[in-house]
C-alpha cells in the first residue's frame, strides 16, 4: 500500500466516517517542540499513490485531529498553541480556518467528535482541562478541571450520548457524564502517566488505557479494581490505543518503540500482529470504520503509511 | 523558548518512567546524537552526504631495498588513479579536484608530478591537481579536504589521494637552522629526531620495551594474517613495474601487489635482540617502528545523491575531520587528542566506534594512545599497521581510508562505524570518522539475533 512523505512529523491520522478513501493527518515541525504545524487531508487512489486534497498551515504544531460525525467537509484540529481550529474542505485556504477558539491556556493535545449526538466535541490540555464544545457556539460549553497533570486524551463513549473519559499524566483515568457536576469515577489506572485511552465499540463498559509504563490495561468500568487484561509487549511508553470498529476485542496500538500493536484482549497469546515500519516514534494510529481491516499510521519519521491488516506497509 | 523546554519535559517523561516525573524541575536531555550505534538506521541518509564510492591503493613496500626502488613516484600515483576511474566507470571529465597528500619530496617538482600521473591515468586536461602536506596525515588531510570542497559546494566529485616514495625523498634537512629556534622550546623540538618523540613518550607515560615488541609482534602477525586470507587483495591495485639487479645492472618487469614489509615470523625473542636506534638507553628500535616505506593510495569521493544517480555502491559516509596541536616533543599523542574531538564532532562517543585504523609510527605512541583512550584491543589495526606494512607519510592516510572502509565493508552491519587517526611530526593529531555505507550485508554475515529492540542505546 502506499505511502505519504509529510514535510513535519506526524502526530495523528484519522479516516473520515464519510468516505472510505480519505483521511487527515495532523503534523508538527520539528516535533511539535517549535515551529509550524500543517494538516493535510489526503485520498487514497486505487492502486495509485496518496493524493493530497488539500492541507492548512497552523503557526504552531497540530497535536491531533478528527473529523466531524455531522459534515463530510467539516474538520477540528488541536493546536499547541492552546487553539482549537475546525477547517471546512469546501472553502479555499484562505478562506480557513472557519473558526479558531482560544481558550486553552498550555497546547491541546487531543480532539474527539461525539459519535452518538453528533454535534459536539471534546479537546482535552496540558493546561489539566477538558473542554466541550458545539460548532455553534463561539465559546466551550463546559470544563472539566479535576486532573492534577497534563491530559493527554479524552474520549466519548460510544453509545451513550453524554460519557465520556479522559486520560491524564497524573495517572489516572476519570470517567464522566456532562450531565453531572464532577467526574463519576476516578480509575487509577497505571503507576506512570497514561497517555491515551479508548472505549470498546462493542461493550460500553470497556476501556483500555495506555502508559508510559510500556503496557495496555483493559478495564470493566463495573468492576474497576483489577484490569480484565495486561497487554505487555511495547518496549517503550504506548502513545495511543484504539479499539477495532469491527471485531469486538481486537485493539491497536502504537507507541515510543517506533512499533505498531495489534492485539486480542481476550485471548492469552495477545499480541497478534507487530509491524516496525516506522524509523521513529509511532505517535498516530487509526482503524478505518468503512473498510474492515484497513489500517493507517503516522510517526516523527514523517511518513504516513495506509496499509490492509496483515500486508507489509512496505510493500508498494 | 520557555515553551519549547516545557514541551521537551513533557515528552520526555514519556521516555522515562518514573512515577512523580512530572515534580522534576529540571530538563537533562541526553545528548543529541548525529547517529549512533542502533541496529536500524536513524540518521536519514542525506543526498549532499560525502561518500566514498571507490578507496585503492598500491602494496606497500620498503624503501630502497622494496619492489619500487626503482620505480618514479608518479608511476605509484598513475595506477591508484586509474584504477578509480577504471573500476567506477566513471568519466574523468567529471572529476572536480585531485588532492594528494605528499609529504617529503620538494613541493613544486611533487605537485608536476602528480600532474603527470593523472596524465598517465587518463585523465583529460581539464582535471586539476593539487598537493597538501600535513606531515603523517597528509593522505587523510587529503581526503578531508575534497570532502569539504564537495560539501561547500566547489564541485561533486573529488579525489582524495597519498603518494611518498621515501627511497627518492628520504627524511632529511635543507640550509641552516634559524638560531632563534633555541629561545622557543616547542619550536626547537619541532626539530627533534621522530624516534626522540618516541623515546619521550616511552619515558613520560611509561610505556615499557616489552608492551612496544608486543605491539610490533600482534601488527605483524595481523598482517601476515590478512594478506594470507587475502583480504587485502579488495583494496590493492596491482602496479608493474621494473626493479634493477643493483649487482649485474638488469632489468626485470614486475607486477607488484602484496606489500613485502611484513614478516609473518617476527617473534618477542627476535624483537628484544634488537638495540634501540635512538638513544642508547631507550626502547625504540627498528622493530618497533614503522616502516619507512613507498605507496600510494587513492579515494574516490562524491555526493550522495550523485553516486546514488550512477548507481555507484557506497563504501562510506565522511563523517567528520579534526586536526589538533600537541606538545611537538611528544607529537606520538597526537590520536589521543585528536580522536575523541573527531568523534565528538561527530556526534559520537568513543564507544559507539566500531573499528580503529590508527598509525604506528612508533609502538610506544600507538601503546600510549590505545591505553590512553581504552580502546578494545579487539576493535584496533585489525588487520596490523604500519610497523607490518609501513608507512609512506603522504599516502598512509588513503591507504588507511582503503583499509578501514573494506573491513567495514567485509564486517557489515555490525561495523557502523570507523575511525582513522595517526599522530603528526612537530606535534599535531589528526582523526577522520567514517560511516558504513548501506548496502546490503554480504550473506556470510547473517547470524542469528538473540534479542533485539531496535532501539538504540541513546533512549534506554
Amino acid at each position: 500500500m502506499p505511502v505519504f512523505k509529510t514535510p513535519f512529523n506526524g502526530y495523528a491520522v484519522k479516516f473520515s466516517p464519510f468516505y472510505e478513501n480519505r483521511l487527515a493527518v495532523a503534523t508538527s515541525q520539528n516535533f511539535g517542540i517549535l515551529g509550524n504545524g500543517r494538516v493535510h487531508v489526503l485520498d487514497l487512489t486505487p492502486a495509485g499513490p496518496i493524493a493530497e486534497f488539500c492541507a492548512f498551515e497552523t503557526a504552531d504544531g497540530v497535536y491531533d485531529c478528527t473529523w466531524s460525525e455531522d459534515n463530510d467537509n467539516l474538520l477540528v484540529t488541536a493546536v499547541a498553541d492552546g487553539s482549537v481550529k475546525l477547517w471546512d474542505l469546501a472553502l479555499p485556504p484562505t478562506a480557513n480556518p472557519i473558526r479558531s477558539l482560544h481558550e486553552h491556556s498550555r497546547e491541546v493535545h487531543s480532539v474527539d467528535w461525539n459519535p452518538v449526538r453528533r454535534d459536539s466535541f471534546l479537546t482535552s490540555s496540558w493546561d489539566d482541562t477538558v473542554k466541550l464544545w458545539t460548532v455553534d457556539r463561539p465559546a466551550s460549553v463546559r470544563t472539566f478541571k479535576e486532573h492534577a497533570y497534563c491530559v493527554y486524551s479524552s474520549v466519548w463513549n460510544p453509545r451513550h450520548a453524554d460519557v465520556f473519559a479522559s486520560a491524564s499524566g497524573d495517572c489516572t483515568v476519570r470517567i464522566w457524564d456532562v450531565r453531572e457536576p464532577a467526574s463519576t469515577m476516578i480509575l487509577p489506572a497505571h503507576e506512570f502517566e497514561i497517555l491515551s485511552c479508548d472505549w470498546n465499540k462493542y461493550d460500553d463498559c470497556v476501556i483500555a488505557t495506555a502508559s508510559v509504563d510500556k503496557s495496555i490495561k483493559v478495564w470493566d468500568v463495573r468492576s474497576f479494581r483489577v484490569p480484565i487484561s495486561v497487554l505487555q509487549g511495547h518496549t517503550y511508553a504506548v502513545r495511543r490505543v484504539k479499539f477495532s470498529p469491527h471485531r469486538d476485542s481486537l485493539i491497536a496500538s502504537c507507541s515510543y518503540d517506533m512499533t505498531v500493536c495489534l492485539w486480542d484482549y481476550r485471548v492469552e497469546d495477545a499480541l497478534v500482529g507487530r509491524y516496525d515500519h516506522h524509523t521513529e516514534f509511532a505517535v498516530g494510529v487509526d482503524m478505518s470504520v468503512l473498510v474492515e481491516g484497513l489500517l493507517a499510521t503516522t510517526g516523527w519519521d514523517e511518513l504516513v503509511y495506509v496499509w490492509q491488516h496483515g500486508t507489509d506497509p512496505r510493500a508498494p | 523558548m520557555e515553551k519549547a523546554i516545557n514541551r521537551q519535559r513533557v515528552l520526555l517523561d514519556h521516555l522515562r518512567p518514573s512515577s512523580q516525573t512530572h515534580h522534576q524541575s529540571s530538563l537533562s536531555a541526553s545528548v543529541c546524537l548525529a547517529g549512533d550505534s542502533a541496529a536500524y538506521h536513524r540518521t536519514a541518509a542525506f543526498g549532499d552526504d560525502v561518500v566514498i564510492v571507490a578507496a585503492y591503493r598500491t602494496a606497500l613496500c620498503k624503501s630502497k631495498r622494496g619492489g619500487y626502488k626503482d620505480t618514479h613516484p608518479d608511476d605509484l600515483l598513475a595506477p591508484v588513479l586509474k584504477a578509480l576511474i577504471e573500476k567506477t566507470n566513471l568519466n574523468p571529465n567529471e572529476v572536480g579536484d585531485i588532492i594528494v597528500g605528499t609529504v617529503l619530496a620538494p613541493g613544486s617538482q611533487r605537485a608536476t608530478e602528480c600532474r603527470m600521473a593523472a596524465f598517465y591515468a587518463g585523465f583529460p586536461e581539464t582535471v586539476p591537481i593539487r598537493t597538501v602536506n600535513r606531515q603523517c596525515s597528509s593522505g587523510l588531510q587529503a581526503v578531508a579536504d575534497v570532502a569539504a570542497a564537495i560539501k561547500a559546494g566547489f564541485y561533486d566529485i573529488g579525489i582524495g589521494a597519498g603518494l611518498e616514495s621515501m627511497t627518492i625523498n628520504p627524511m632529511g634537512w635543507e640550509g641552516s637552522i634559524n638560531p632563534r629556534a633555541k629561545d622557543f622550546q616547542p619550536a626547537e623540538d619541532c626539530l627533534l629526531p621522530m624516534g626522540i618523540t618516541s623515546e619521550n613518550v616511552a619515558h613520560r607515560f611509561g610505556v615499557s620495551r616489552q608492551e612496544q615488541d608486543q605491539a610490533a609482534v600482534e601488527s605483524h602477525r595481523k598482517a601476515a594474517a590478512a594478506t594470507a586470507s587475502g583480504k587485502f587483495k579488495d583494496e590493492i591495485i596491482p602496479v608493474t613495474t621494473k626493479i634493477v639487479d643493483p649487482k649485474t645492472g638488469n632489468e626485470k618487469h614486475v607486477t607488484i601487489s602484496v606489500d613485502d614489509g611484513i614478516r609473518p615470523d617476527t617473534s618477542l625473542a627476535t624483537l628484544a635482540k634488537l638495540k634501540p636506534v635512538f638513544k642508547r638507553d631507550g626502547s625504540t628500535t627498528a622493530g618497533n617502528s614503522s616502516q619507512v616505506s613507498d605507496g600510494a593510495g587513492a579515494v574516490l569521493l562524491m555526493k550522495r545523491s550523485v553516486a546514488m544517480q550512477k548507481g555507484l555502491p557506497i563504501l562510506g559516509v565522511f563523517r567528520s575531520f579534526a586536526a589538533v596541536g600537541v606538545d611537538p616533543a611528544v607529537m606520538g599523542v597526537g590520536p589521543a587528542v585528536a580522536i575523541p574531538a573527531a568523534v565528538k564532532s561527530a556526534g559520537l562517543e568513543l564507544d559507539d566506534i566500531d573499528l580503529f585504523e590508527i598509525n604506528e609510527a612508533f609502538a610506544s605512541q600507538y601503546v600510549y594512545c590505545c591505553k590512553k583512550l581504552e580502546l578494545d584491543p579487539e576493535k584496533v589495526n585489525v588487520n596490523g599497521g604500519a610497523m607490518a606494512i609501513g608507512h609512506p607519510l603522504g599516502a598512509t592516510g588513503a591507504r588507511c581510508v582503503a583499509t578501514l572502509l573494506h573491513e567495514m565493508k567485509r564486517r557489515g552491519k555490525d561495523c557502523r562505524f570507523g575511525v582513522i587517526s595517526m599522530c603528526i611530526g612537530t606535534g599535531m593529531g589528526a582523526a577522520a570518522v567514517f560511516e558504513r555505507g548501506d548496502c546490503v550485508d554480504p550473506l556470510c554475515n547473517a547470524r542469528q539475533v538473540g534479542t533485539n529492540n531496535l532501539l538504540s542505546k541513546d533512549v534506554l
